[in-house]
């Protein structure tokens, strides 16, 4: 009993609120990929953008709170600028082309965060100190306020996607785009906002994360691995089994850890991820064939 | 046209034999030299795979690492000859690259991207971790390898000939291997694979085999490495090494073979001209790459449309 409040029950919940910062990084990586059939090697950057932009924002105003709003909009507009630069012109390619495309993208961001602000680690200080008294234990109130926000978030997407006329649109564009653009929808426009929003999505996870993790310009390059295997294992292209996947993922890594040094952690992880590959290659939601 | 293409290599390889003897051609040059060819080596076998069979490997750096780390190990240990080493790196590479191609090939697209990509992060993890080999470090200041008794290969001219020795063998290996009727089969199981299948092919074991050669001929130019360099890492294995090496082919264009080696040359130079002007060359080399993607969809050489 005292195992499992002192020991478990922490390493639960730290998995739920790595889990759902890992969901919102996933969802924005699947819908690119169901809307544009590229799996963006950028992603990861735009995870540690957000984080960097966050403590920029901090640096002037002071305030993590107008960073968690200013920092996924700024990330969000190079998102935008990007998609129309350089993934507009490749729509109709191979999907090998987006890959290397956004890997040099990849490159790009961060090289220019390494040359901004500098090789080492960096920290932001939690905006909300203290822990609580939770079920016999006490937990850190800002991994409760990020399990919270993250879980909010991702209600609302889920609200955005089905009961707003918007978000009905980017379904129907992953379903068929070339359809909607017969019914005189703005498809273009459509697929930059979606990227944008993606964007946004992955900042704002980046931020939220590092008052927990450290920042650095690498930061996204294991994030975006793990980010991969959640929406492998969710299903390409199924919103729904990312989230749940990037939960399992969250809580399996969290768990693992109490037993195996990380290395170990790392191996296991990749270890189910082959599994599934070879046994289930749709994930636990996809549909059949997708990209097969 | 086999002919052709036959004179044209001859007097490419003829021209790079003949590199060293040109007066401004420093030691420095010529290890610059050694660098481009062993990668543009490994570009050429992973266009085995890429350009000929349709498959894109994210896990090519596991090969080269390994080989790599094969040779490393025993020159740590005090063996010196440079047959051992090869032969080590290919008995280590074919092992793993066995269980590799034969899970991998069995899913298509990017599902086959993905499984070599998470089994490369496995090794990488495996040595990155493991202090038994040295962890993050790696293995380092390697001793000098024995051609045979009484011969190292010490100056960079042995080791630019050595690497020039492997580049000719692994070409006319390649070539062998997509003119014949195998090398068919693969285009076959490219361009459609269900109806090389119908055809009776067993399109798994094909696909197996086009594995098997590219991962040996990787791993060869892995277990060369640490001959110039002295040392083995583990980034040698991390997957934007991978990366890398598709950056190559796809920089020297798909299935041309000829293409992917100066692809890689063209990348290892760039890497290290640009590396010595500024040190942001990594936003260089990433606008490269998207300017290529954008406006040289088709490759340095133009030979034949992208897949």
């Amino acid at each position: 009993m005292d195992y499992l409040v002192a020991v478990l029950l922490p390493q639960l919940l730290h998995g739920l609120v790595f889990g759902a910062a890992l969901g919102l990084l996933a969802l924005g990586l699947t819908v690119i990929f169901g809307l544009l059939g590229v799996m963006n090697f950028a992603h990861g950057e735009l995870y540690m953008l957000g984080a960097y932009a966050g403590i920029a924002v901090v640096g002037v105003t002071h305030s993590f709170w107008v960073a968690l709003i200013l920092a996924p909009l700024l990330v969000a507009a190079l998102g935008a600028v990007t998609e129309i630069a350089t993934l507009r012109p490749i729509y109709r390619r191979e999907p090998l082309y987006g890959l290397i495309l956004t890997f040099g993208l990849a490159l790009v961001f961060r090289e220019g965060a390494r040359q901004i602000w500098g090789g080492d680690m960096r920290r932001i200080l939690p905006p909300v100190t203290g822990s609580t008294p939770l079920l016999g234990m006490t937990y850190p109130n800002y991994r409760l306020f990020l399990l919270g926000a993250s879980s909010v978030l991702l209600l609302a997407i889920w609200l955005f996607f089905t009961r707003t006329r918007a978000g009905i649109l980017v379904r129907a564009a992953v379903q068929d785009a070339e359809m909607l653009d017969g019914l005189g929808v703005n498809v273009p426009r459509l697929f930059t906002l979606t990227f944008a929003g993606s964007a946004a999505l992955a900042a704002l996870a980046g931020l939220l994360l590092a008052p927990v993790f450290t920042v650095y310009p690498q930061m996204g390059v294991e994030m975006i691995l793990l980010a991969f295997i959640v929406v492998i294992l969710g299903g390409m292209g199924s919103m729904g089994g990312s989230v749940v996947a990037a939960f399992a993922i969250g809580t399996a890594q969290s768990l693992f850890s109490l037993w195996m040094n990380p290395q170990r952690v790392a191996i296991a992880i990749f270890g189910i991820m082959i599994v599934v590959l070879i046994a289930r290659p749709r994930g636990f939601f996809g549909r059949e064939g997708v990209l097969e | 046209m086999s002919r052709v293409v036959t004179w044209r290599a001859l007097v490419a390889f003829g021209a790079l034999a003949a590199l060293p003897a040109l007066p401004f051609v420093s030691k420095y040059y010529l290890l610059l030299a050694f660098d481009a060819l062993l990668f543009g080596a490994i570009a050429m076998s992973l266009d085995l795979l890429m350009g000929y069979t349709g498959l894109v490997s994210f896990g090519h750096a596991a090969f080269y690492g390994l080989g790599a780390y094969a040779t490393a190990i025993l020159l740590e240990r005090g063996v010196l000859s440079v047959w051992a080493c090869l032969g080590a790196a290919l008995v280590v590479v074919g092992l793993y690259a066995a269980v590799v191609s034969y899970f991998a090939t069995a899913r298509r697209g990017i599902y086959f991207a993905l499984l070599t990509l998470i089994f490369a992060e496995v090794v990488y993890t495996f040595f990155r971790y493991t202090q038994t080999f040295g962890g993050s470090d790696g293995i380092q200041g390697l001793p000098d390898a024995l051609l045979w008794r009484g011969v190292p290969i010490d100056t960079p001219l042995r080791k630019y000939y050595l690497v020039l020795v492997y580049l000719t063998v692994a070409y006319a290996i390649c070539r062998v291997v997509v003119t014949s009727h195998f090398g068919r089969v693969l285009v076959a199981i490219r361009e459609n694979e269900d109806r090389a299948r119908f055809l009776g092919y067993s399109v798994q074991r094909y696909k197996m085999a086009a594995c098997m050669i590219s991962a040996l001929l990787t791993g060869t130019a892995g277990a060369i490495y640490p001959i110039r360099s002295a040392f083995a890492t583990p980034d040698l294995m991390l997957w934007t090494e991978s990366g890398e090496f598709i950056i190559s082919v796809m920089i020297g264009g798909l299935g041309t073979l000829a293409g992917p080696i100066l692809g890689g040359a063209f990348f290892t130079i760039l890497r290290d001209k640009v590396s010595s002007f500024v040190d942001w060359y990594f936003i260089v080399i990433g606008v490269v790459l998207v300017l290529i993607v954008l406006f040289m969809p088709k490759g340095l050489l133009r030979w034949r449309q992208a897949a």
